[in-house]
């Protein structure tokens, strides 16, 4: 039932709830006016028994009076007029009580019927007497006739004077019974709209209720708060459709920030796969170049380019060769492998000879080592790549005027490997962008091995476990720059660091 | 996204699913509030239609009350207002209530002005079931018995007789052994008179056994003086009870009332005093109280202290005279000098006998009476014929008595 009832519409609800309390109203009004309608009713009828009892002693009266009259003067007038009176006082008798009851109004009007009766018949005998001119008889009838009205009369009187006094006080009863009944009525039309307020503000009120809880909600999700309850469909009107739709928009919403969600994941795991794939393809371009090299057939071959050239007495050719081949064989030897200062300051040794022989010895090159720290260990292939940018991007436009200064000394309980040129220098911005791996060379299969700085930066940090490995430092443009290494230190005697500072602040000088 | 954001948009998504319809609602406070409005004020509606229905079967209950009886009868009495006849009327009403039979008194107020043959005539004309008259042994009453008779109402003659009629029977008391109680009395008023002692006497109150009246034992009380003078000694000094003055015994009848009646109960007094008397002379008379007019007995009665000879012992035969001679001896300050008999019980006489101006009184079961004449009625209607005589019982109350009478009335009068 109250199921059904949740199901009707808006409309018929609040119209149901106005109905319902206007009908209780009308009813009310209906009841009170039926009561005060019967009361008044009963108001006027109080002295009815008293007009009917007056209607009757008229009629006796006239009937006493038309009697006479026929007896004084006998015509046919006064005759009639005493049938017509006495048809219609016999008719009056008939409808007086015949009982004998409790009261004593029944009964008076009881014995007024039957001393009506009794009177009728000797008004009948007096008038047949006096039309059969039997003088003495109708005589003796009308004095018994004229003695049983007085009789009736006195009774009839008697019972108008009781009826009358009971009528008052009924009447009087019946008043009061009509001032209670007003109060009652005041009362129940105040309670009734008491009642008619509550009932329309508890279900007006139980109509809105879910208009706002659901207006909160709907405050809820516009602050952007999806985790809120979903609210229960009561009733499947006009509140309950929106409230099932708010309930499906919600839902929705969800689900798509749900998928938006699912395809931001994808597409990073795509991102990191394309990464992946990135480094797997460097991998796989050096692997390539590395299968590519045949070591064995170079260093074979640049043996006998050795040999040839010392049979040819050219022992600078002999010197170039065997440079050379000593120089990829440590690249392709010591790439990963943990190497000392010493065998890394070779290979730039070899680096640099190699590049003066290609340049006719443009390439200045100058050493400031602490002996003491030779034998340092630290990542292979990490110095060459640094002195190799530095001929690339510092002096090689240069010429002859190019000086790399290289200096191994302690600073501060480090060994520090400092690697510096006079070129054209480095920007704030590029050196920021070297530092943190994001600089990237233009083309980085055209010159060198393939080892860029980042790699450098990184290989050194592994192996160091700190992240302050190196320093790019440059005054400005053309004015140099210097990159410094730093490795731990393995038991070295100190001194030596102010060898090494002096060296390089020397080779500033010049 | 959280985890627990996802798993709260499942869940709602879930319920969603799952349906449109809301969870199970129990019937919370805020849900039950309108609901019960709404019932408490049909229900209130209701409750106004009860009390309008209330109202409207009330009042027309109150105008179908009463019940139909069988039979109806009329009393008509002499006198209206007097304690005897309504409660002769009270004890004919109830009985006839139990036989289902109404009875009006139409000498009650509204036809007072009526005599007793007028009200007759309107009682036959009525065409009642049975009257109830307190009739007289003249030819107007007779004819009017016959005359109801023959319209086939059955007539009880009450308290006075009318033997020539037709009537169906008497109730009455039984006049000659009232008369011989009444001798009794007044010849224990001489013997006090005269000896200034008090006798104590049991009354035995059945009727038949009225003439054995024991007398007890007799106590020498000095009687007290009685209105500042010693009676006894007065009565020794002019020789009250000897030829020359004999004591004056007036019996006060009324001149309208049955003849008969009051002679059988005059020759019962008169009998008593003769055999009893010794030598004590008693004067005994009747005296006539004109009751024929409204107020003529009061008048009648205050007449014989006008006059010359007062008598000494006054005979009452009704209530009304009762309580007049009481209220004349007191007036004319003849208190102890006349003793009253007086007839019937009314809180009047009950005082003026515990104050010591009426001696003796008779008391009538009127209540029986009452039921007497009833029976008789309907033992008539059912067959036909009845007892001639009814004859109630009486008892006397004296000085002796008067207080337990006194304590017996006290306890009614309150409830």
């Amino acid at each position: 039932m109250m199921g059904k009832v949740r199901n009707f519409s808006l409309q018929f609800k609040i119209s149901s709830i106005y109905i319902v309390t206007n009908l209780l109203v009308v009813m009310v009004n209906i009841f009170l006016i039926i009561g005060i309608n019967s009361m008044s009713g009963r108001l006027d009828m109080v002295y009815q028994d008293n007009r009917h009892l007056n209607d009757f002693s008229d009629i006796i009266n006239a009937l006493q009076d038309d009697m006479t009259d026929y007896l004084n003067v006998k015509t046919s007038d006064s005759l009639e007029n005493y049938y017509r009176s006495e048809q219609l006082c016999r008719n009056m008798a008939a409808d007086l009580n015949e009982e004998v009851t409790g009261r004593s109004f029944d009964r008076m009007e009881r014995n007024i019927r039957h001393m009506t009766e009794r009177y009728l018949e000797e008004v009948a005998k007096t008038i047949e007497s006096k039309r059969g001119r039997n003088v003495e008889k109708y005589r003796l009838h009308y004095e018994n006739a004229t003695r049983m009205y007085g009789y009736i009369d006195t009774y009839l009187s008697n019972l108008n004077m009781e009826q009358f006094r009971s009528n008052s006080e009924r009447y009087s009863e019946l008043q009061q019974r009509f001032r209670l009944f007003e109060a009652v009525s005041v009362i129940a039309i105040i309670l009734v709209m008491i009642s008619n307020v509550c009932i329309i503000i508890s279900f007006v009120g139980a109509l809105i209720r879910p208009l706002k809880k659901l207006s909160s909600q709907a405050d809820e999700v516009a602050k952007g708060n999806f985790e809120i309850d979903l609210l229960p469909v009561e009733s499947q009107d006009e509140v309950g459709v929106v409230t099932g739709a708010f309930n499906s928009m919600v839902v929705s919403i969800g689900r798509y920030i749900e998928r938006i969600r699912e395809s931001m994941e994808a597409e990073r795991a795509l991102k990191e796969r394309e990464l992946l794939m990135e480094g797997h393809l460097k991998d796989a371009r050096l692997k390539y170049l590395q299968a590519q090299i045949n070591p064995h057939f170079l260093f074979n071959t640049l043996n006998a380019g050795a040999q040839l050239a010392m049979m040819e007495s050219a022992d600078r050719t002999y010197d170039y060769i065997q440079k050379v081949a000593q120089f990829y064989r440590y690249n392709m030897k010591k790439s990963e492998e943990t190497v000392t200062v010493a065998e890394e300051v070779e290979m730039v040794d070899s680096y640099i000879y190699i590049l003066n022989v290609r340049f006719a010895g443009d390439i200045h090159y100058e050493k400031h080592i602490d002996e003491s720290l030779l034998y340092t260990e630290m990542p292979g292939m990490i110095l060459q790549p640094i002195v190799e940018n530095c001929v690339n991007h510092g002096i090689r436009e240069m010429g002859d005027r190019g000086v790399i200064l290289l200096s191994l000394y302690e600073k501060e309980g480090r060994v520090c490997i400092s690697v510096k040129d006079n070129g054209v220098g480095m920007s704030e911005e590029i050196i920021d962008k070297v530092m943190s791996g994001t600089y990237r060379e233009e083309d980085m299969a055209s010159g060198g091995n393939g080892v860029g700085m980042d790699n450098v930066i990184s290989r050194m940090r592994l192996f160091t476990g700190n992240e302050n490995v190196m320093t790019v430092q440059s005054r400005g443009k053309d004015m140099g720059t210097e990159v410094c290494l730093y490795l731990e230190r393995y038991g070295q005697a100190p001194g030596s660091s102010g060898e090494a500072s002096c060296g390089a602040s020397e080779w500033e000088e010049r | 996204m959280t985890r627990r954001k996802a798993l709260k948009i499942i869940k709602n998504r879930k319920q969603l699913h799952a349906g449109t319809e809301a969870p199970e609602r129990k019937l919370s406070g805020l849900t039950f509030l309108p609901v019960f409005l709404t019932t408490v004020c049909i229900l209130f509606t209701v409750f106004m239609a009860g009390y309008i229905l209330w109202f409207y079967t009330g009042s027309f209950q109150e105008e179908t009350a009463g019940s139909i009886y069988d039979r109806y009868y009329i009393m008509i009495t002499r006198e209206g207002k007097s304690v005897f006849w309504q409660s002769v009327y009270q004890g004919a009403y109830e009985r006839a209530l139990q036989e289902n039979v109404y009875v009006d008194w139409l000498g009650n107020e509204r036809f007072w002005d009526y005599s007793v043959e007028e009200q007759m005539e309107i009682a036959i004309a009525s065409g009642v079931d049975g009257i109830i008259v307190t009739a007289s042994e003249e030819e107007g009453m007779t004819d009017l018995i016959d005359r109801a008779d023959a319209a086939g109402i059955p007539v009880v003659t009450l308290y006075g007789d009318n033997t020539q009629s037709k009537r169906c029977s008497f109730v009455g008391v039984g006049s000659y052994n009232l008369g011989r109680e009444y001798g009794r009395q007044a010849l224990r008023i001489m013997r006090e008179r005269l000896t200034g002692t008090r006798e104590t006497q049991m009354m035995v109150e059945e009727g038949e056994n009225l003439g054995e009246t024991e007398t007890g034992d007799r106590e020498n009380v000095v009687l007290g003086t009685a209105g500042g003078k010693d009676m006894a000694a007065e009565w020794k000094e002019v020789e009250v009870g000897s030829p020359d003055r004999p004591v004056r015994v007036t019996l006060l009848v009324n001149s309208y009332a049955n003849s008969m009646d009051q002679n059988i109960l005059y020759s019962g007094i008169q009998d008593t005093i003769e055999q009893e008397r010794g030598d004590t002379a008693v004067a005994l008379s009747l005296l006539s109280v004109d009751d024929t007019n409204a107020f003529s007995v009061e008048e009648s009665i205050r007449d014989i202290f006008m006059g010359g000879d007062i008598p000494d012992i006054l005979i009452c035969l009704n209530e009304l005279n009762t309580t007049c001679a009481y209220q004349a001896v007191v007036d004319y300050n003849k208190v102890g000098e006349v003793s009253i008999l007086g007839h019937y019980v009314s809180d009047t006489i009950i005082n003026a006998i515990d104050r010591n101006v009426i001696y003796a009184t008779v008391d009538i079961d009127t209540a029986q009476m009452g039921g007497f004449c009833i029976d008789a009625l309907q033992e008539y209607h059912d067959l036909g014929y009845t007892s001639q005589y009814f004859t109630a019982d009486i008892s006397l109350i004296s000085k002796d008595n008067v207080d337990e009478y006194l304590r017996r009335e006290e306890p009614e009068n309150d409830g």
